[in-house]
């Protein structure tokens, strides 16, 4: 099983480790626009990428490769003609855009975790066969972001919470919506590596740090990547 | 470190990794401690290693792991943000309002998109 941490003399905790599992499923099932074993080769270009080593691969878009690295590397120069060119090139579009920046960051954010406790990166998990589904849902909509994205009833019953009170969710919560699993998905790893969606609401969530010292390294951590949002 | 490597590497332009907010004292507990450790996961310095005994020592073992995970959890967010595009929320524009020039915000150059 993955993510044991049998040799961590660290209190990491339950959430988080099924939050990583659960990761680690989801990248090795086919998704809606990209089969297991492409999405598990997204996750090998995005380690590469991170380590400055030069990424080529005979399974994704020469597109696909390049934004992976600056999804990585360079997030806070992408622009509006970077995606509008990414989408057009071959073998992409907007779904395998949204789907691929999915699989990027939250892998990535799993990546760092280790690296900041300085334990080995998780061995990739073994793809699964099958087809990508290949459906768009009827209720995407083009709003104010990039890619469209959906409102509450496109999403999994069980994940429509997650938007609060909103038909469209805050703006980062639904960025990802064009594939309506990435809700629940962002959800998840929120809540097994620093705080539920309704934790956030709390003053005092009741972790080991204060409120304060979380939202410091929060705030840190966006101003080194050049974060505007 | 990463700005060099990548400059080394001659595929991306730039990391953006300087910050243009300034290092006064939060207020916040431990602040310089959890900004130090911060910056070194972010930048994967050298200095990572001995900042993890410190948070060991001065703080505990689960706050080490707990300011892991915000690190990662913002990692993943901002690239969202930016991978997306994503404007500001309405009201996240008007509480913020007051402050973003003074931080300095709008000399990233997220902000075109952002804003």
């Amino acid at each position: 099983m993955a993510f044991e941490y049998t040799d961590v003399d660290l209190p990491i905790r339950p959430k988080t480790i099924a939050a990583q599992r659960d990761s680690w499923e989801r990248i090795a099932r086919p998704g809606r626009w990209w089969t297991g074993a492409e999405r598990v080769e997204i996750v090998r270009v995005q380690r590469a990428a991170r380590d400055f080593l030069p990424a080529t691969s005979g399974r994704l878009p020469e597109a696909a490769v390049f934004a992976i690295q600056k999804l990585v590397v360079d997030n806070a120069n992408l622009d509006r003609d970077f995606y509008d060119a990414t989408i057009a090139a071959d073998g992409m579009s907007e779904d395998r855009y949204v789907e691929l920046v999915a699989v990027v960051v939250h892998t990535l954010s799993i990546d760092e975790f280790h690296r900041a406790l300085g334990l080995p990166l998780e061995p990739l998990p073994q793809p699964i066969d099958g087809a990508p589904m290949q459906q768009r849902p009827l209720q995407a909509q083009q709003r104010d972001s990039w890619p469209p994205i959906v409102p509450r009833s496109g999403l999994p019953t069980t994940d429509q919470a997650y938007y609060g009170p909103w038909e469209w969710g805050a703006n980062v919560i639904s960025a990802l919506s064009l594939i309506p699993e990435n809700v629940g998905w962002l959800h998840d790893l929120s809540e097994g590596h620093y705080l539920s969606f309704a934790e956030m609401r709390m003053p005092d969530p009741l972790r080991s740090l204060s409120r304060s010292q979380i939202e410091l390294i929060a705030a840190r951590v966006s101003v080194l990547n050049e974060c505007f949002y | 470190m990463l700005r060099e490597s990548s400059q080394r590497n001659g595929t991306l332009e730039s990391l953006n990794l300087h910050g243009a907010v300034d290092d006064s004292d939060s207020g916040v507990s431990q602040h310089s401690l959890l900004i130090a450790f911060t910056e070194a996961a972010v930048r994967q310095t050298d200095a990572l290693s001995a900042l993890r005994k410190r948070i060991t020592s001065e703080l505990g073992r689960q706050e080490l792991v707990d300011a892991a995970g915000v690190v990662a959890n913002f990692q993943r967010m901002v690239r969202i943000a930016d991978g997306c595009g994503i404007p500001l929320d309405d009201f996240t524009k008007d509480a913020s309002a007051d402050w973003r020039e003074d931080l300095g915000l709008h000399q990233f150059a997220s902000a075109a998109n952002t804003a």
